[in-house]
């Protein structure tokens, strides 16, 4: 078995596909609420998944955006399916009744993740701004899980929920979810304006890494996922990744609703349009890839015993708070 | 284990330009044995395979038989049949192990 770092793959291993940015909740911490970008018609999204499969990209995953919103997301998904991609999305739950989850089966979807913040029906309801969300949330884990879906759950650490993220780990045991991911907070969009009530300090985020650490290490129901470059040098930390620091750009992309890619949600840096021009040349040519890349340790970062291993942590983060890719990630404690 | 054949649970890439990138490394004698040829995901997690390791998940049908996929492997490489065979099927063990091979 060969060791971690290789060179660049010949294309992502994940799209992280946005094909609507139209949601029908408002949450504080959303990276995309205010986003906007024309949509595209069944036809061309079917002639991007066309691509994506030429490429041998094996996973996409739809998010937003509800991606429930778009009434063609069955058909697209199904499209996806048969052309061998593996699919998947994160919904906010509110749609997905038994009907919807079948749909979804049927179309294909190998996974779906529901987002709740906290296991607490009314914390969750006031971070999503709408009221009984939770109770669809919740309900649409078992929708589902009946439906024959794997399903999976997302929430993004903050002040409200990181001093009781074993309350959500419980819910997850209780609907059978196979995988809980403890997504760490991004400085975007609605979560840039909220950071200083909602994002934790650098010690409160070691403090926070190293309990889940320790309670990921002792259970494997429900799988614990944090995708946290910044976590890479925490005892407890064992991970074998492929590529060090931030995934983005080496092992994933973003595509926004226009066809636009970018190299992550969170970054808001267009590298190319994926209808428009050749991806290799996207893939393999954009300066701004390849400078996430090729980061050079800057500030604090310069020197650090760590810098091996995170490759200066989150790079969104870095570059919503600094405008360079190679400044150190803010949540960095060290 | 008569016929290694791939579980299709796992969802994997054959990275053709890095093994062309690897094999003109090994040509010019650098030392190639950690880089991935063959991208695997299982589980949520991903591996990879170096060139030999690729080369034999490759060939793992379920249609070559073990020593068949042995014998076009001694074809190729210039090295001892026997320590190829060991190396062979200690790696099919392996992966039979972890539940990415299956017998076909």
């Amino acid at each position: 078995m060969a060791d971690a770092n290789m060179g660049l793959l010949s294309a992502p291993l994940t799209f992280n596909w946005t094909l609507s940015y139209r949601c029908n909740f408002s949450c504080s911490h959303c990276y995309s609420r205010e986003e906007q970008a024309a949509e595209l018609g069944t036809a061309d999204i079917k002639r991007i998944v066309d691509i994506l499969a030429a490429k041998k990209i094996p996973f996409i995953n739809f998010g937003g955006g509800e991606p429930l919103i778009r009434e063609d997301l069955f058909e697209i998904a199904a499209y996806a399916a048969e052309q061998g991609l593996n699919v998947s999305m994160n919904s906010n739950g509110w749609l997905v009744d038994a009907d919807n989850a079948s749909r979804l089966a049927a179309a294909g979807f190998k996974s779906v993740g529901i987002s709740i913040d906290s296991a607490e029906a009314s914390l969750h309801d006031e971070f999503r701004c709408m009221p009984g969300s939770f109770v669809r949330a919740v309900a649409a884990l078992d929708h589902l899980r009946r439906a024959g879906i794997r399903t999976t759950m997302s929430a993004v650490i903050s002040r409200i929920n990181y001093r009781n993220f074993r309350d959500i780990l419980d819910l997850a045991r209780e609907h059978d979810v196979s995988q809980v991911y403890l997504h760490n907070f991004k400085c975007s969009g609605r979560g840039f304006k909220n950071r200083e009530e909602l994002d934790l300090d650098p010690g409160e985020w070691k403090a926070f890494y190293l309990e889940a650490l320790e309670v990921k290490n002792s259970t494997d129901t429900p799988a614990i996922s944090f995708d946290d470059p910044v976590i890479a040098s925490l005892p407890g930390y064992d991970a074998d990744p492929l590529v060090k620091g931030s995934s983005c750009g080496k092992l994933s992309l973003h595509l926004r609703p226009n066809g636009d890619i970018t190299p992550c949600g969170f970054i808001p840096l267009v590298v190319g349009n994926i209808l428009n021009q050749d991806f290799d040349e996207i893939w393999n040519g954009s300066d701004v890839l390849q400078k996430m890349r090729n980061k050079e340790a800057r500030g604090k970062c310069a020197g650090c015993s760590s810098y091996g291993d995170c490759l200066g942590g989150c790079t969104a983060r870095a570059f919503a708070t600094t405008g360079d890719f190679s400044e150190p990630d803010p949540h960095c404690w060290k | 284990m008569n016929r290694p054949q791939r579980n299709t649970a796992i969802v994997w890439r054959h990275e053709a330009g890095r093994e062309r990138e690897l094999l003109a490394a090994q040509q010019q004698g650098e030392d190639i044995s950690e880089g991935g040829t063959v991208i695997l995901v299982h589980q949520g997690t991903m591996h990879q395979l170096n060139l030999l390791g690729g080369e034999i998940w490759l060939r793992c049908d379920g249609e070559r038989s073990l020593e068949q996929i042995i014998n076009e492997l001694a074809g190729e490489y210039e090295v001892d049949r026997g320590e190829l065979e060991q190396d062979v099927r200690d790696f099919v063990a392996d992966l039979e192990q972890r539940g990415w091979l299956i017998d076909g």
